[in-house]
């Protein structure tokens, strides 16, 4: 199989008997090997344990044994994601001192029920606070698009292993944008579902107010795949909401018909550079959506969100800040020093602030299905840039590339990125916001605007 | 309601880290302190934004304990 074969077209290929699960991990193995050095997306290429697990699949289809909707499907993880035998190092030079972990994550093993096979994991920001796909210890993941740009981040190697064709799907976390700004700046689809909705078990965390895990990939429907492979009641995730199973593949084909779909104005609509948003005038006019819908008081929880993303970031390294700070990335470092300065009242305000938006956020859905907003201000910024310019001023590139998309990860809404391209340059993404728990009515209007051309994650060069 | 403070300057503001960060017992080195005060100016100026919000007391935090739930 090629490198621009879906996870779904694979699946199929192996469901068939076309295809060997052996066959797909090997391909999926040597692309690693020799692209990979080009781009830094694997930290960790897990191929004796891929080509065992493959070659049980094979057996299990030669008994007449049901593959699983993900059939030979290679996968990858980030580094923050549980692998059994791996340390789990969460991008830092500290955790991977640590135990090697004894299970795989809970979403490794629901993808793996499915038929998929894990061939490694992937590099991120250091700890995942970060929007770059830079880090200190292990390089920054590079853009298939440009080596010479971000990736984005954290998940910067799920990014850049999905639009480098290494592998068709890959899974990420997303805490303030960290699977959306990857997908935007490499070009590739990205689903953050619902707060609450996937385990987080066996996945290190990060902020645990607003962390989310989720797939990216380069289609709509390798999202979809996924994501229903995914779902379930895990008691051993605390903060998950139960839910029954609401799997979405069987409803990508509605398309949007009924749908009422609204563009984010204010906030969403400046700050940013112009293609940005044309790119969101793409999407709303192949959608023929001409309504504009204002999302309250988002600069606040923009900010809201960057207090508390800090003082619980602090919380959780403050022992390891106290033995061994030297030991961080330092770009890390000071802003988790920083954090354990913040006063519990302000932390306290911001989470009572949250409440106050969620509920006027939550009422604009009486009114739309669906809001469409950009994802980022910018396309791929250069490797090491530490400033860019917005309306005319230069603020600083890190904490500014997350602007569009914290303020929805602050209340948990479903997002999908759709990756659209603009006047021929790098890619751009559009998020796709719905209420929660209507995933389904994200990828509904992420998958129309697939169909419509708009949407495409081709794999780069 | 009463704004929140003024802008933090950077005399205040590394007062405050050279306060709080012994407190919470973290050795800083001396030349990363440049770049925690300018973390701590920008996370002030978020704060602001949060704190000039009126919001009735009333409005619970987001966060939900539940007593039955998982110990750990």
């Amino acid at each position: 199989m090629s490198a621009h074969e879906t996870a779904s077209a694979i699946a199929a290929a192996v469901t068939a008997g076309r295809l060997s699960a052996a066959a797909s991990v090997e391909a999926a193995l040597a692309r690693i090997a020799a692209a990979d050095p080009g781009v830094n997306a694997f930290t960790d290429v897990t191929a004796e344990r891929a080509r065992t697990r493959a070659a049980e699949i094979d057996a299990g289809l030669a008994a007449g044994k049901a593959p699983g909707p993900l059939a030979g499907v290679p996968f990858a993880v980030k580094n923050l994601f549980d692998v059994e035998g791996i340390p789990t190092r969460a991008g830092s030079k500290i955790n991977r001192e640590r135990e090697p972990a004894g299970r795989d994550g809970a979403l490794v093993r629901r993808l793996e029920a499915a038929g998929a096979v894990l061939v490694g994991a992937l590099n991120m920001g250091e700890y995942a606070y970060d929007f770059t796909g830079e880090n200190a210890h292990d390089g920054p993941s590079r853009n298939p698009h440009d080596r010479a740009r971000m990736t984005g981040g954290s998940s910067g190697g799920s990014g850049a292993a999905v639009a480098a064709g290494l592998v068709p799907l890959t899974l990420g976390s997303d805490t303030n944008g960290s699977i959306r700004v990857p997908s935007a700046f490499c070009g590739t689809f990205g689903l953050k579902p619902t707060f609450g909705r996937l385990s987080r078990a066996g996945s290190y965390p990060f902020v645990a107010s607003f962390d989310h895990l989720g797939p990216l990939a380069r289609s709509v429907a390798d999202l979809g795949l996924a994501y229903d492979a995914m779902q379930g009641e895990d008691p051993d995730d605390p903060w998950q909401t139960p839910r029954p199973l609401e799997p979405v593949s069987a409803a990508l084909a509605q398309g949007t018909t009924g749908l009422r779909i609204a563009v984010a104005g204010g906030y969403f609509a400046r700050g940013g550079e112009p293609d940005c948003f044309a790119a969101v005038k793409q999407a709303a006019e192949a959608l023929g959506a001409t309504r504009s819908i204002e999302i309250p008081e988002a600069a606040r929880a923009r900010a809201a969100a960057f207090v508390i993303t800090a003082a619980e970031a602090a919380g959780l390294h403050l022992d390891r800040l106290r033995v061994r700070p030297g030991d961080y990335d330092p770009a890390v470092r000071d802003r988790l020093i920083a954090g354990t300065t913040i006063p519990a009242a302000w932390v306290h305000r911001a989470q009572r602030f949250r409440s106050w938006y969620r509920a006027r956020v939550l009422a604009l859905f009486d009114e739309v299905d669906v809001i469409l907003a950009p994802c980022t201000p910018c396309r791929a910024l250069r490797i090491g840039q530490a400033t860019m310019e917005l309306d005319g001023v230069t603020v600083p590139a890190r904490p500014n590339i997350g602007v569009f998309t914290q303020p929805i990860s602050f209340i948990g809404l479903p997002v999908v990125a759709v990756p659209v391209r603009v006047g021929g340059g790098l890619p751009l993404a559009v998020q796709v916001i719905a209420a929660p728990w209507r995933e389904d009515l994200a990828l509904r209007v992420a998958g129309e605007l697939e169909a419509a051309g708009v949407g495409a994650a081709p794999v780069a060069g | 309601m009463t704004t929140s403070s003024l802008p933090l300057d950077d005399e205040t503001a590394g007062a405050v880290v050279d306060a709080m960060v012994p407190l919470v017992g973290i050795p800083m080195a001396p030349e990363w302190r440049e770049t925690v005060i300018a973390s701590v100016k920008a996370t002030a100026a978020a704060a602001r934004l949060v704190l000039d919000f009126p919001l009735d007391d009333t409005v619970e935090p987001a966060p939900v304990f539940q007593a039955s739930g998982p110990l750990a």
